[in-house]
């Protein structure tokens, strides 16, 4: 996934370098102009931009890197601090595009793994070469393959539904045609990704064509539920702590990062609201996400367009039933580390907007 | 009495049927797209979609002009009758239609007049179809329209005009949503706002006279909107110091409330607040 960093238009004469550090200084600047910080302990201001934003970036359970090594007793990792090994205890369950027992995980496998208490040595969930692919069906390669569009900043991705999972999938997705959207999860192989769980049920309406949300009287409820979900990290940092806001500001952000070739039904920027209203923000802004199933809070940042959620009206089911709506599209990191299971596909949360 | 109701019927109907065409055109041309104008083809396979919606604007506007053009002297009866008939059965398939639509795709609205007709299809819309079919069924043989004669008919046809009227305002859930929509304003955190106006507040306003000589660049170092406030930064320098001054500019369409800050740019110390009036309510 791309930053949205690209101001077109009269934001061309917007100088100075851009990237995260610029994002990342925007809460300071807002709380020193409003007077009024996001956060009850947020860093007084002086203590400059790394610190606050770091609080943010903070992995306290989650873990990511390559499996150098793996045995019924020990994990050892190629993180981005170099060699870790984490114990593992009986209870630890693994998933490689099901339950697995962990030293039926492979050697040279993407891993992402959750630690038992926060910044304790032993890991209980590991989750090896999950992957994830949210969009509009672009195409359908005979009966087994589609290239799914995942909207004009993510572009294109392969989708192969293996036979032991084709019919688990149908029963969830029965139109698999061009202009109907589809969400899987399942196991990352070099350019496609082989399909086994239904994220979700599939919307009876085209992609292009969401229902349209209620007017909203007065000002839109804060804090608001909804479903959080998760997408694979693209081109971000794989432990990047933050969301894709399915709601950046149309004059700055999601709309002028990249349009939707020719003949494509489903950019998500063209398609309205979506069918929850949530209050326009930008890369940067900071806001409180709570999994009401896991009941853990953090502040995230919003880092990235999640425009692709908007076309989603579901609800998530993982503990009662949610509202109707994706509110938040979280990164893998941070979705586990806020409790989530990468195979459930959502949590149920409440997003309390910061400030 | 019932010839001035049957007479009233071709220019209601006509009205209807330009209107509805209209009101989806007006819709697709203010999307840039055909695609907000699908409702009612989506029983139909996604490719038959675009070709469907055409052509049942194109018949809407058909028949709306033909009932107009052989409603007077100039129409001979088979013309007449041929129009009236079609109108009959447009609205009779429509009826079938939306009946269908009704049952397959429980929360689709009828999208008879565009954006006002996203409310899911209920009985009052299908029984609209029927009263629009009835009335154009009573035009079938009638001769050529002329002005009523008296002050007595015409208020007869007025009177027959508001009744038939009622009666379609209360098979029609597109008023409500219209009556909504007259008296709504979307909050600000939700309103698209161009930048462009907000830098023209911006410029116009004392915190910008207030540092606009400490400001170093042309254009803002950064731009962005969180909820109502949108934020513009600028570099600059005071007292021999590198400073960001950050404005915020809250997202009304008048007289919007402006704060400034300025900062210095390498320990980010608050060196300077000013704001343009008082406030109360911020999100």
């Amino acid at each position: 996934m791309r930053h949205l960093a690209d101001f077109p238009r009269w934001y061309d004469d917007v100088t100075e370098s851009t990237g995260p550090a610029r994002f990342a200084r925007r809460s300071l600047l807002k709380a020193a102009v409003l007077g009024r910080p996001d956060e009850p302990e947020y860093p007084p201001l002086g203590t400059g931009v790394d610190a606050a934003w770091a609080a943010t970036r903070a992995l306290v359970y989650t873990v990511t890197g390559r499996i150098l090594d793996v045995s019924p007793h020990i994990l050892v990792l190629g993180t981005a601090w170099g060699e870790q090994r984490f114990p593992l205890d009986p209870a630890t369950q693994a998933w490689r595009g099901g339950p697995a027992a962990p030293a039926a995980l492979r050697r040279g496998d993407h891993a992402i793994a959750r630690r038992r208490y926060p910044g304790g040595p032993v890991v209980d969930r590991i989750w090896a070469e999950a992957g994830r692919v949210t969009g509009t069906i672009a195409e359908r390669e005979g009966p087994a393959a589609l290239l799914v569009d995942e909207g004009p900043v993510k572009g294109r991705k392969l989708v192969v539904i293996s036979a032991e999972a084709a019919g688990r999938i149908q029963v969830r997705f029965p139109r698999l045609e061009p202009g109907y959207l589809i969400d899987v999860i399942g196991v990352k192989h070099d350019g496609y990704l082989q399909a086994l769980i239904p994220a979700t049920s599939q919307p009876p309406y085209p992609a292009d064509h969401p229902p349209v949300p209620p007017l909203v009287s007065g000002h839109v409820p804060d804090p608001v539920n909804g479903a959080a979900v998760w997408h694979e990290p693209g081109e971000e940092p794989e432990d990047l702590l933050g969301l894709a806001y399915p709601a950046l500001d149309p004059e700055t952000s999601c709309e002028h990062a990249g349009f939707a070739p020719p003949g494509c039904s489903g950019d998500p920027h063209a398609t309205g609201p979506g069918c929850v209203r949530l209050p326009y923000l930008s890369v940067g802004s900071l806001l409180w996400l709570r999994n009401d199933c896991a009941e853990r809070t953090r502040q995230l940042p919003v880092t990235s367009c999640g425009a692709t959620a908007r076309l989603f009206c579901d609800r998530c089911v993982t503990c009662g039933t949610s509202r109707k709506g994706r509110i938040a599209d979280l990164t893998m990191a941070a979705f586990v580390e806020l409790g989530g299971n990468l195979e459930a596909g959502c949590f149920n949360a409440t997003m309390t907007i910061g400030g | 009495m019932l010839a001035a109701a049957r007479e009233l019927q071709i220019p209601l109907l006509a009205v209807l049927l330009l209107g509805g065409c209209a009101v989806k055109a007006w819709r697709v041309l203010r999307s840039r797209s055909i695609k907000p104008a699908l409702d009612p083809a989506g029983l139909f396979p996604l490719r038959l979609h675009r070709p469907i919606m055409m052509a049942m604007c194109a018949t809407e506007f058909g028949l709306g002009l033909g009932l107009i053009a052989t409603a007077g002297r100039t129409g001979t009866n088979v013309p007449a009758t041929i129009v009236r008939t079609a109108c009959v059965l447009f609205f009779l398939i429509a009826m079938g239609a939306l009946n269908e639509t009704r049952q397959r795709r429980p929360a689709a609205g009828c999208g008879c007049f565009g954006d006002f007709s996203d409310t899911p299809i209920g009985w009052r819309t299908i029984a609209r179809a029927g009263v629009l079919c009835a009335a154009a069924a009573v035009t079938i043989g009638l001769p050529p329209l002329r002005m009523p004669s008296s002050s007595t008919t015409a208020e007869m046809w007025l009177a027959v005009l508001a009744f038939e009227l009622s009666l379609i305002a209360f098979f029609s859930p597109e008023l409500g949503e219209i009556l909504v929509r007259l008296g709504y304003s979307e909050p600000c955190e939700l309103r698209r706002l161009p930048v462009e106006r907000t830098m023209a507040a911006l410029h116009a306003s004392s915190p910008w006279r207030r540092y606009a000589r400490q400001i170093s660049g042309a254009a803002p170092i950064d731009v962005w909107r969180e909820g109502c406030w949108r934020f513009v930064v600028y570099a600059g320098v005071a007292r021999g110091r590198r400073v960001d001054i950050v404005f915020a500019v809250y997202l009304q369409s008048r007289r919007p409330v402006i704060r400034a800050a300025v900062l210095d740019a390498a320990t980010d110390e608050v060196l300077g607040l000013a704001e343009t009036r008082e406030f109360t309510a911020i999100r």
